[in-house]
């Protein structure tokens, strides 16, 4: 991995070398794992629930995107969503659902990363 | 349907996790170690343990899925027992108290926390499956054990059974008689108290001691001068009186060995070697016992004993038809015996008397 895909990467939010380290230190699982990210259907269902106000649809997809997030180390959206998820499971669905721009901005720099658009 | 090897040590890992990444990830962690198989699931999961559990070597359950959880699996898979036989280690961001204890009561090895470090996750996994391993060896290295020291028992016991009837014979072999004469004793006695009533309340180990024991019956023989055992005239009364104590010294000499003193035959070859020339009407040898007096083996084996010998040519008479040998016993012109007894005998007679057309065991 080159530096410049590793800046790419980090500035949208993922932590390289942590990542790394979870794919025992190998980068073509790291970029096969970075390229299925935008297609988990995580995101989208979360923000299907939160639209459709569905507390459980929407904690149960939240929970699963911060896991994904865990292990590719992208250290803003897992804060983000641990901390939704909490306010979900707190009962807090107005707290929760206030966090959505905040996650959307997070997400959307990360995929960004990932295809590489500048 | 293919059935399972059960001596083949299961090498196959069930992750199941509703993120197809998160499946991912640890399959990459393990691919090298094992195969791999994938669970979207809790219920696609139950089906591959329902069907594959002896595949399996340990399973990575994450909690939180959309159908069956991974608390609600761990509650179906633990009434059966699988936890008990198949590590399942709970993956779970959420490691809160309330799911890691309800999660070891359900029986789960262990509770790693998401997001997975490789190395970690790799050496808990890793220990627990060749624990298993160790285990299932063992417990197989055990029956394998046990199965031998069976066969070995096994092995003792019919190589006594053929001692003893080869001393039997030897001794029968004296009187002139072939060695079908000790195993067909054997084989009525076991057949009168293992079909008739007679054996109430034996057990069917018993049946087989008094059987066993049935064979050495006339071993005192054994002290028996030639002149007097092969004499093919009418023996006179000096020598009868003789011939009468084969009686106790067959008793005295299975008294001499201590280990038959030891076997729980011992007590019936003992009383049959002693009594089987006792008579129901009390006028037999040596002791004279009347009645129920003598106990049943003895007089089973009294029977036999006459049955057979009517049966069969003597060194003093040819054999009986079958017609004569009956009547013969149950007029009481030869030994006198117990009308229960009888009537048993006459049951079960059709089946005894093709020991002498087949010479096979009925």
């Amino acid at each position: 991995m080159d530096e410049k895909r590793k800046a790419r990467l980090q500035a949208g939010g993922i932590d390289v070398d942590s990542a790394l380290a979870r794919m025992m230190g190998s980068e073509a699982l790291l970029e096969r794992f970075l390229g299925k990210f935008p297609d988990d259907l995580n995101y989208p269902a979360l923000c299907g629930a939160i639209a459709a106000q569905d507390a459980e649809g929407a904690l149960r997809a939240a929970h699963t995107l911060k896991g994904v997030c865990g292990n590719l180390s992208m250290t803003e959206l897992f804060n983000q969503l641990a901390a939704q998820v909490a306010e979900f499971r707190g009962g807090d669905w107005d707290a929760a659902a206030a966090r959505m721009p905040a996650i959307a901005a997070a997400y959307d720099r990360a995929v960004a990363a990932i295809r590489g658009e500048a | 349907m293919q059935l399972p090897d059960l001596n083949a040590i299961p090498r196959t890992l069930l992750i199941v996790d509703d993120d197809e990444i998160n499946r991912g990830l640890l399959a990459a962690i393990f691919s090298d170690l094992y195969t791999i198989r994938e669970a979207a699931g809790g219920a696609e999961a139950l089906q591959i343990i329902e069907a594959a559990e002896g595949a399996l070597c340990a399973v990575l359950l994450d909690v939180m899925m959309p159908d069956i959880d991974g608390i609600e699996l761990l509650r179906r898979l633990q009434p059966r027992g699988v936890p008990q036989r198949l590590p399942v280690f709970l993956i779970t961001a959420e490691a809160s108290d309330a799911v890691m204890r309800e999660g070891y009561d359900l029986g789960v090895m262990d509770v790693i926390s998401k997001p997975v470090m490789p190395y970690i996750v790799r050496r808990r996994v890793q220990s627990v499956v060749e624990l298993f391993d160790a285990r299932k060896r063992l417990s197989r290295t055990v029956e394998r054990q046990q199965d031998e020291l069976l066969r070995r028992a096994q092995q003792i016991l019919e190589l006594n059974l053929g001692m003893i009837e080869a001393l039997s014979t030897a001794i029968e072999f004296r009187d002139g008689e072939s060695g079908e004469h000790v195993r067909r004793i054997h084989d009525i006695t076991a057949l009168l108290f293992s079909r008739t009533d007679l054996g109430a309340g034996l057990s069917s180990e018993e049946v087989e001691w008094i059987a066993l024991a049935s064979i050495m019956h006339d071993v005192g023989k054994i002290a028996i001068p030639d002149a007097i055992l092969n004499k093919p005239g009418k023996l006179t009364p000096a020598e009868f009186e003789i011939m009468k104590t084969h009686t106790l010294r067959g008793a005295e000499l299975l008294e001499s060995i201590p280990q038959l003193r030891a076997s729980g035959a011992y007590r019936y070859a003992y009383d049959i070697a002693r009594h089987h020339h006792e008579r129901w009407d009390g006028r037999g040898y040596p002791d004279g016992l009347k009645g129920d007096e003598i106990s049943p083996w003895a007089q089973v084996v009294a029977l036999a004993d006459v049955y057979d010998a009517l049966s069969c040519k003597r060194v003093y008479k040819d054999a009986f038809d079958r017609d004569t040998v009956l009547r013969m016993i149950c007029t009481g012109q030869c030994g006198a015996f117990a009308p229960r007894l009888l009537e048993s005998f006459l049951a079960v007679e059709p089946q005894l008397h093709r020991l002498y057309e087949t010479g096979k065991t009925p």
